[in-house]
C-alpha cells in the first residue's frame, strides 16, 4: 500500500476561528492506482492533496507514505520525500518563466543532487515522454497552455517518483487540450506510476480507476469508476 | 553543484531587471571605487614622499622669505629681501652648512615648434643637482661657466619634456621663452607628482633668470645643506644670525624669513594626506552602507516578487537551505558585481588622475571583493531568511 491515511484531520486557524478543512479522512491507495478526487469547491480536495504530497502536515491522525510515518516529520525530511517520491502537476503550470523547457524539467534534479550531465539527459528523456522533444529550448511564454502543462508533467516525472499528484491539471485548458493531458496522465499510470487527480469533471474522473468524493472535509464515497481499467476507451464524447 | 546553479540563477535574475540591478550596484561601486582610489593614492603619495626624502636627505633646510608685516599683521605678500649674497654668506660663514642653493622661480611659457606649455621657470646654480640629488638622465646640468656667462641654456623637467617633445630627445634643441631662444642641455628624470609636480619645471642659470629673463635680484628659496641632521640647531642659529644682520632687523623685529626642515615638512604633508584619506574612507564606508541597504531593499522586493516561485521550488524538492542559498548568493553576486564595477572605476580613475602606470594593488582589490561579498551576504541575509521560512502552501497559493 502506497498511501495509508487514518483519521486525518486538518484545521486551519484564522485568527480566533478554527476552519476545519479535513475532518477524519481514512484513505488507502495502492501502488499503481489511478485515483480521481472530486467534490464541491471548498470540500478539502487541495488540502488533502497537500497532505498526501507532504507539503503540509495533518493536525491530527496518521499518514503513512510507502510505509513511512510522515505526519510528524521535519521540514527537511518532508522536502527530501517530495524530492524523491512525489511529482506535482499544478492547475497553473507554475513553470519558471525565464527558464527553457529543458531547464524547467531539470529543476527537481538539481535539488535531488543529480550531476549536470545526467540531469540534461534525464530532462530530455522526460520531455520526449510527453512529446515535446522539439520544444526543449522554448521558454514557457513561447509554448501553448497544453504544451506548458506537458512540460510541467515532464518536470513531475523526471525524478521517477512513485506518486504523481495533479490538482486540476486541466482546469486552465480547453477540453481538447485537457483530454491530451488526460491521455498523458493515463500513459504515466500505465507506465507504473500511482496517479492522483483532482477534477471537477465527471467525464475526466471516469477515465480513472477509482473516484473519491469529498464533502465538507469527509470522504462521501469511493467507487470503482472503470472496473476494466481501459482509460482511453472510457472517453465518450457527450 | 548547487552553488554553480545558484550563481547562474542569480545572474539570470539580475539580468531580468537590468536597470534595477545596476542602480543597486552603483552605491557599492562608488564606495569601493573611492576606497581603492584613496588607498592607492595614499600609497603612491607615500612612496613618492619617501623617494623625495631619500633623495633630499634629512640634512637640508629650506629658507624662504617671511611675510611682510604691518604692525604685526600679515599683509600676505612675500617680501623680496632674500638675496644671493645671503646664500653665499651662509655657505661661507657657517661651519655646519656645507652648501647653499639659491633659486628663483616664476611662471613662464615655454615654446617648441608649434607646441607651447605653461610651466614654472626656476633659476638656480649647478650645485642644485647635487644637493637635491636630481641628476639629468640625458645631457648635463648647466655649468658654473654657463652661469657666469648668463647663458641661455636650460634643463627640462620630465613633464615639460613630455608636453613639448613627446618621446623625442630634447638635447641641443632650441626652446623659446619670452621670445628668446634657449638651448636644452639636460633632461631630468621623472620624480612623480605628490602635492605638487616637481617635474613640471624648467631650470636655467640663476644669473640668466634674474638678470635676463625676469629682471629681479631677490630669491624664492635658499636650500641649505647641513653637515648632518644633528647640526640642525647650530645651522638654524647661523642662518638667523646672518640673515637678521644682512636684513638689518632690529632686536625686537620678527624674522623676515622662514626656515623649515624638508623632512619635517614632508612628514606634515604625509600626515595631511592621511587625514584626507581617512575622511574619504569614512565617506566611502557610508556609501558602502547605503549600497548594502540598497541591496537589502532590492532583495526584499525580489523575494516578494518570487513568492510563488519559492513555493514551486519547495514543492518540487528544494529544502529551506536551498532557497536561503539562492537568495543569499543572489545578494552576494549583486555585491560582487558592485565591487567589480567599483574596482574597475577606481583603477581607471587612478590611472586618469595620477597618470601612473599602475602596479595593481592586488591586496586591496582582494579586500574589496571580500568586503563586497560580505556586504551582499549581510544585506541578503534577512530577505533570504524570509524567503526560506515562507509557508510552502501559502507561497504556492500566492497571487
Ligand atoms: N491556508 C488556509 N487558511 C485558512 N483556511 C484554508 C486555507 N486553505 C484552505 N482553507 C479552507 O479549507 C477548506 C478546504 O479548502 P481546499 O482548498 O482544500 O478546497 P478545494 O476542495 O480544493 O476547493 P477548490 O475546488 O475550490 O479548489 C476551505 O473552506 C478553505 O477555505
Ligand atoms: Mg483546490
Amino acid at each position: 500500500m502506497l498511501i495509508d491515511m487514518q483519521h486525518v484531520e486538518k484545521v486551519y486557524r484564522l485568527g480566533k476561528i478554527d476552519v476545519p478543512a479535513l475532518c477524519g479522512v481514512d484513505l488507502q491507495i495502492d501502488a499503481n492506482e489511478y485515483v480521481a478526487i472530486m467534490g464541491p469547491s471548498g470540500s478539502g480536495k487541495s488540502t488533502l492533496m497537500n497532505i498526501v504530497g507532504c507539503l503540509d502536515s495533518p493536525t491530527a491522525g496518521r499518514y503513512l507514505l510507502d510505509g513511512e510515518e510522515v505526519s510528524r516529520l521535519s521540514d527537511n525530511r518532508l522536502s527530501e520525500i517530495r524530492s524523491r517520491k512525489i511529482g506535482f502537476v499544478f492547475q497553473t503550470f507554475n513553470l519558471m518563466p525565464r527558464a527553457t523547457a529543458l531547464r524547467n524539467v531539470e529543476l527537481p534534479l538539481i535539488y535531488a543532487g543529480v550531476p549536470a550531465g545526467r540531469r540534461r539527459q534525464l530532462a530530455a528523456e522526460a520531455l520526449a515522454q510527453v512529446g515535446l522533444s522539439d520544444r526543449i529550448k522554448h521558454k514557457p511564454s513561447e509554448l501553448s497552455g497544453g504544451q506548458r502543462q506537458r512540460v510541467a508533467i515532464a518536470r513531475a516525472l523526471v525524478t521517477e517518483p512513485a506518486l504523481i499528484l495533479a490538482d486540476e491539471p486541466t482546469g486552465n485548458l480547453d477540453s481538447t487540450t485537457g483530454q491530451e493531458i488526460m491521455e498523458i496522465l493515463a500513459a504515466v499510470h500505465r507506465a507504473g506510476n500511482t496517479v492522483i487527480l483532482v477534477t471537477h469533471e465527471e467525464q475526466l474522473a471516469a477515465q480513472t480507476g477509482r473516484t473519491i468524493r469529498l464533502r465538507d472535509g469527509r470522504i462521501e464515497n469511493q467507487d470503482d469508476t472503470a472496473p476494466s481499467a481501459a482509460p482511453q476507451q472510457a472517453v465518450s464524447p457527450p | 553543484m548547487i552553488l554553480g546553479e545558484n550563481i547562474l540563477l542569480a545572474l539570470q535574475s539580475l539580468r531580468a531587471n537590468p536597470l534595477r540591478s545596476f542602480l543597486t550596484l552603483v552605491g557599492i561601486a562608488v564606495g569601493i571605487g573611492a576606497v581603492l582610489y584613496v588607498v592607492v593614492l595614499g600609497q603612491i603619495t607615500e612612496k613618492r614622499i619617501k623617494q623625495r626624502l631619500e633623495s633630499l636627505g634629512s640634512n637640508v633646510l629650506l629658507i624662504r622669505p617671511g611675510y611682510s608685516r604691518m604692525r604685526g599683521v600679515r599683509t600676505g605678500q612675500s617680501v623680496v629681501n632674500l638675496k644671493w649674497s645671503d646664500a653665499r654668506e651662509i655657505a661661507s660663514t657657517s661651519e655646519v652648512i656645507t652648501e647653499t642653493v639659491p633659486t628663483y622661480t616664476a611662471p613662464g611659457v615655454a615654446e617648441y615648434k608649434d607646441q607651447s606649455w605653461n610651466t614654472r621657470i626656476t633659476g638656480t646654480v649647478p650645485s642644485y643637482e647635487w644637493v637635491n640629488n636630481d641628476h639629468p638622465i640625458e645631457g648635463h646640468f648647466f655649468t658654473e661657466e654657463e652661469t657666469n656667462q648668463r647663458a641661455r641654456v636650460c634643463v627640462l623637467g620630465a613633464t615639460v619634456h613630455e608636453k613639448l617633445f613627446g618621446n623625442v630627445s630634447p638635447i641641443g634643441e632650441p626652446l623659446t621663452i619670452k621670445s628668446k631662444r634657449y638651448t636644452v642641455v639636460g633632461l631630468l628624470g621623472a620624480k612623480g607628482e605628490s602635492w605638487w609636480n616637481p617635474d613640471d619645471q624648467i631650470f636655467i642659470p640663476l644669473t640668466t633668470a634674474q638678470e635676463r629673463l625676469f629682471g629681479v635680484d631677490h630669491l624664492s628659496t635658499i636650500l641649505a645643506q647641513m653637515r648632518s641632521a644633528q647640526d640642525h640647531d647650530e645651522a638654524l642659529f647661523d642662518i638667523e644670525t646672518i640673515l637678521r644682520r644682512n636684513h638689518r632687523l632690529r632686536a625686537d623685529a620678527d624674522n623676515d624669513f622662514r626656515v623649515r626642515r624638508q623632512d619635517l615638512y614632508l612628514a606634515t604633508v604625509q600626515e595631511t594626506t592621511k587625514e584626507i584619506a581617512n575622511f574619504v574612507i569614512l565617506i566611502a564606508l557610508v556609501s558602502l552602507m547605503v549600497g548594502g541597504i540598497g541591496i537589502a531593499n532590492v532583495m526584499l522586493v525580489s523575494v516578494t516578487e518570487r513568492i510563488r516561485e519559492i513555493g514551486v521550488r519547495r514543492a518540487i524538492g528544494a529544502k529551506k537551505i536551498h532557497v536561503l542559498l539562492q537568495f543569499l548568493i543572489e545578494a552576494m553576486v549583486l555585491g560582487l558585481l558592485g565591487g567589480l564595477l567599483g574596482v574597475a572605476a577606481g583603477l581607471v580613475f587612478i590611472r586618469v588622475m595620477t597618470g601612473e602606470v599602475l602596479i595593481l594593488p592586488w591586496d586591496w582589490i582582494g579586500y574589496s571583493f571580500v568586503i563586497c561579498a560580505g556586504i551582499g551576504v549581510a544585506a541578503g541575509l534577512y530577505p533570504a531568511l524570509r524567503a526560506a521560512n515562507r509557508n510552502v502552501i501559502e507561497a504556492l497559493r500566492y497571487e
